[in-house]
């Protein structure tokens, strides 16, 4: 199995536990180097969120509960980069 | 000391979730409140009625603490419940998952716990504070010492809570124990006057 090195997530989440709260547990899975936070809507009780993640080999599994642990939701994958390196995605014609 | 260290975040942060700490203080307030307005107006009860006798006064007043007790318990119990059931529902609704597993459910379910238990004991001890001296009533020469003396702790004890509230308002200590122990006195006057 190839390692996952990156991971984009829509997310949406109470505002409580903050993201504060949920970064810093992300970043003590095993596995994982960095997270990313950042709300880019805002709504009555809840907000959505998009995750970055990176690190030598993540786990899914371990993110996605405990993002469902601190109350969250995961909408969407947007990114995913495995391998043995970090590559962007190619451009091409159509960008 | 770990594990204390765990427990001391734990709370804390399901305190953030919850706002177990700010519900717990008003529940505190307003029970303790109630609890030794009442047992006021069973002592002077007693006193207005001739009743002499210490042991009578123990267990009328206790048979009081236990009722506003198991009332606060039961009652905050089952309101908080409900309450936190239909927020912790509306909220999954809104992020389409089920949270009763999630750290916001246990939070919840221990704030419940925790108002409940606020609830039934701050009646209870408060009452049970301002009947100490009837235990003594040994002591005195004549059991209305006893009584001004178990008043005198209801009073006391409702200096205590206005001083609570000033500093929870950061407002002004003295008017704060002043307005709690006016309640007070004018429950006590009130009962004098209709038993007179």
């Amino acid at each position: 199995m190839g390692k996952i090195r990156r991971l984009v997530l829509d997310t949406l989440k109470p505002y409580e536990p903050s993201i504060i709260d949920i970064a810093s547990q992300l970043s003590e899975l095993p596995g994982i180097s960095a997270v990313n936070i950042s709300i880019y809507e805002i709504d009555r009780r809840v907000e959505n969120a998009k995750i970055t993640i990176e690190g030598e080999d993540i786990s899914y599994p371990l993110v996605e509960a405990l993002i469902g642990e601190m109350g969250g939701a995961i909408h969407s994958i947007d990114e995913v980069v495995a391998g043995t390196k970090i590559i962007e995605d190619a451009a091409t014609l159509q960008d | 000391m770990r594990w204390f260290e765990d427990l001391r975040q734990r709370i804390r942060a399901y305190d953030n979730l919850t706002n177990i700490g700010e519900i717990a203080r008003r529940y505190f307030v307003m029970n303790a409140f109630d609890g030794v307005l009442t047992i006021i107006g069973v002592l002077m009860g007693n006193l207005t009625a001739g009743v002499e006798r210490a042991d009578i006064v123990i267990s009328t007043g206790l048979a009081t603490c236990i009722a506003m007790g198991v009332s606060g318990l039961w009652g905050a119990y089952l309101t908080e419940a409900a309450e936190r059931k239909r927020d912790l529902t509306e909220l999954g609704r809104q992020t389409l998952t089920d949270l009763n597993q999630s750290r916001i459910g246990r939070a919840s379910r221990t704030a419940v716990v925790v108002v409940a238990l606020v609830d039934g004991l701050a009646p209870f001890l408060a009452a049970v504070v301002v009947l100490i001296p009837f235990f003594a009533a040994g002591l005195f020469p004549v059991i209305t010492w006893a009584y001004y003396a178990g008043l005198g702790m209801a009073l006391l004890t409702l200096v205590g809570l206005g001083l609570f509230l000033g500093r929870i308002s950061r407002g002004n200590l003295i008017l704060s124990g002043v307005k709690t122990v006016l309640a007070g006195l004018v429950s006590m006057l009130i009962i004098f006057l209709v038993g007179a």
